[in-house]
């Protein structure tokens, strides 16, 4: 996928981004040297310097491929980027509640995918519904037993677990990953009945002068997203529970102490998380890949990513390094096609140990 | 006839300052290894014993280089299959496609161990807890990545074969590489302990427990963190080179995230600060299959059981016994040896009757 332009953009970014780098240092060494508030510009500069890096990068590149191309490549991307939006959710929610990395995140949605492809299956044979419907309660039956899988963990497992450090809880997860891994070809056997897409027609549309073409399935995705995430930022923000959430996150014997029932809000964080997870395993899967057991693994690593370079503090950061993270695969493979997933992680790895709290952390004070 | 007597306990006296010397266990143990080969060639033994044998003693390698760094430094890294592999295709391409002698070999792996070693160990200085373990991950993915795409080095999606291994001039043949691989799992031990027990095993103990506190009683953590780094990534490398050597094949895609995981859950499980304790811990997360479980009926019939088993046990002592195996064990021989003394008593009770 080589563009004619991109050599000279790469020479950009080449000169562009070490020039950055050096402007830091001078700074700091000149300016900031003997100032009493030395952390604070460095911080302060480095935000500057990570903002106009960002979008200096991405305009030499555009200006490469032209913009034309760059939107078409994300819109043709947009169904990752709904995926790896609700998988970092997922992961970013049982984070705040049970202090610990979910690794069977990807495991507990692959379940939901085998069993709403299958419940599909089932609609198809027993019924003859239209193909939409069928697709949206083929995903809602998927939801709802990912739901209860989550609850289930939480009440039979991470509850009772608590007094384990966060590395042993990791570890439970972990248990938990080779546990479904088991489980699921047992249940459903290996590979599901492969899931259809809800449209495979194309949307053309113009925008100025671009001609762009988006598929339905990917304006699906996106309103299912939106809305989904619309409504869980909604009740995280105006509801009891997530206030609680809120609380708990901050400390959680502080909230039991303050009336918070901190069961029930980590336990309906686990059922929601699976639910998150499991229209992101069915929308990934609805999207041409097959339903596997092993499916949403890169997905669950790039949620990871996505949630470190935004910082776990925050519900919105993690979305941002999720939009980050998608917009650099889908730019890096006009610079290599062979080496684009290092590319792509070596930019979050720089990125991240510029601002090793994530791009929207904040600095918590530590008692020694 | 005293004369004989006092012989005989200034020789008891020698043989318990051999038995109880720390590096007696270990030799031991690896003498009963070597002694399994005797009995395979005897005929005694089945192949998958000793490969279940050979995979945890390689995989122990690994895991003793990690736990200095969970057990010791409080420092979780997920990058260790990246690392494993890095070792198996330097072994597997130096020494297998280009033929050069073992010694450069080892030196261009100790020299990569070094310098990604300083990497990580440099980005740890940045990055804690959690957020390090997950960008180690992203570390091992840039790995695993790396190996897929460079195809001239790794083989890619075809793998890296390594068939014909000469040492000095001779074909190796597979009971020569089990005995290089005990004796480098036994010296491997011997080096954990001494790390452990030396000012550099306790700086990482203090640095665990609160960064601050260590280096306010002068503990460079510059030094120590980087350290540590380095030489789990010579165990991770050297461990590489002996998992080419006895499996004869480096498979890209195998170095994921899983095999991090299973790295890090031997140790847990097995307790993260007892060097036994590691090993029985990488027995259960990667020998048990092979050495146990493929001989009971039930688990033959259902080989998804067997995952499932793992699953199970992992989560089972992590709940219940956060000190790993390894304090499981403790405490049923200490429950053991209060059983013995309660019959003593109870026997003198019978013997001399009771004491009024």
């Amino acid at each position: 996928m080589l563009v004619p332009g991109i050599d000279v953009a790469l020479n950009q970014i080449l000169i562009f981004v070490p020039a950055l780098v050096v402007l830091y240092f001078l700074m700091d060494m000149l300016f900031f040297r003997k100032h009493l508030k030395r952390q604070l510009y460095r911080n302060k500069l480095i935000n500057i310097i990570l903002v106009v890096g960002l979008i200096g990068v991405f305009f030499f590149t555009i200006k490469a491929i032209t913009m034309q191309m760059f939107l078409q490549i994300f819109l043709l991307n947009l169904v990752d980027l709904c995926v790896l939006v609700l998988a970092t959710t997922g992961i970013v929610l049982i984070f705040k509640t049970s202090v610990t990395t979910n690794f069977a995140q990807g495991m507990m949605a692959t379940f939901g995918a085998f069993f709403a492809a299958n419940f599909v299956l089932y609609l198809t044979s027993n019924s003859s519904m239209g193909k939409t419907p069928k697709l949206f309660l083929g995903m809602f039956a998927g939801i709802v037993c990912a739901s209860l899988l989550g609850l289930f963990v939480d009440v039979v497992i991470i509850r009772r677990g608590k007094h384990v450090s966060s590395v042993g809880k990791q570890m439970i997860t972990m248990g938990l990953v080779l546990v479904l891994m088991g489980l699921i070809p047992v249940i459903f056997g290996t590979i599901a009945p492969s899931l259809e897409a809800f449209s495979v027609d194309v949307k053309l549309f113009q925008i100025g002068d671009m001609m762009l073409v988006i598929p339905y399935h990917n304006l699906y995705a996106l309103v299912i997203t939106v809305v989904v995430l619309a409504i869980l930022f909604g009740a995280l923000r105006f509801t009891k529970w997530g206030l609680g959430v809120r609380a708990t996150a901050s400390s959680e014997i502080v909230a039991g102490m303050m009336g918070v029932n901190t069961r029930v809000i980590t336990a309906m964080s686990w059922a929601i998380a699976g639910g998150l997870g499991s229209i992101a395993a069915f929308l990934y899967a609805s999207a041409g890949a097959q339903v596997q057991v092993a499916s949403m693994i890169p997905v669950q690593v790039n949620a990871f990513m996505a949630a470190v370079l935004g910082s776990f503090s925050s519900f919105g950061g993690p979305i941002v390094g999720a939009l980050l993270i998608n917009l650099f695969s889908s730019v890096a493979p006009f610079y290599n096609d062979v080496w684009q997933s290092v590319i792509v992680y070596g930019v979050i790895l720089l990125l991240v140990l510029a601002k090793p709290l994530g791009l929207f952390g904040k600095k918590t004070a530590k008692k020694v | 006839m005293r004369k004989l007597t006092n012989f005989m306990k200034q020789q008891s006296k020698q043989f318990a300052s051999v038995v109880k010397h720390p590096y007696f266990g270990f030799i031991l143990f690896g003498l009963i290894l070597l002694f399994t080969l005797y009995l395979r060639s005897m005929g005694l033994v089945t192949i998958s014993i000793i490969n279940a044998i050979v995979m945890t003693m390689i995989y122990s390698i690994i895991a003793l280089g990690f736990s200095l760094l969970l057990g010791y430094g409080g420092m979780a890294s997920l990058g260790t299959a990246g690392f494993v592999g890095l070792g198996s295709f330097i072994m597997g391409y130096f020494s297998g496609v280009l033929h050069y002698p073992l010694i450069y070999t080892l030196g261009i792996s100790f020299g990569v161990a070094i310098v990604v070693g300083l990497i990580v160990g440099f980005i740890s200085l940045r990055i804690e807890g959690m957020y390090l373990a997950i960008i180690t991950l992203g570390l091992g993915e840039i790995l695993r990545a790396f190996f897929i795409s460079y195809d001239k080095f790794t083989g890619g999606y075809s793998g890296r074969q390594f068939r014909n291994f000469t040492l000095f001039g001779n074909a190796v043949s597979a009971q020569a590489v089990y005995i290089i691989i005990t004796v480098l799992f036994v010296l491997a031990m011997i080096a954990t302990l001494n790390i452990i027990k030396s000012p550099t095993g306790r700086a990482l103990l203090a640095m665990k427990n609160s960064d601050s506190a260590a280096q306010s009683m002068g503990i460079s953590l510059l030094k120590y963190r980087l350290l540590a780094f380095v030489i789990s990534t010579v165990f991770a490398i050297l461990a590489g080179m002996l998992y080419i050597m006895y499996i004869k094949f480096s498979y890209a895609p195998d170095w994921n995230l899983s095999f991090s995981l299973n790295i890090l859950a031997a140790v847990i499980v097995g307790g993260a600060q007892s060097i036994a304790g590691i090993i029985l811990g990488v027995f259960t997360i990667f020998g048990l299959n092979l050495a146990i479980l493929n001989y009971i009926p039930f688990f033959q019939n259902n080989s998804a059981l067997m995952v499932i088993f793992n699953g199970v046990l992992i989560i089972v002592v992590v709940m219940f016994y956060p000190g790993g195996l390894i304090r499981l064990l403790q405490t049923l021989k200490y429950k053991f040896v209060l059983f013995i003394k309660k019959l003593r008593i109870k026997w003198k009770v019978y013997k001399y009757g009771k004491d009024d």
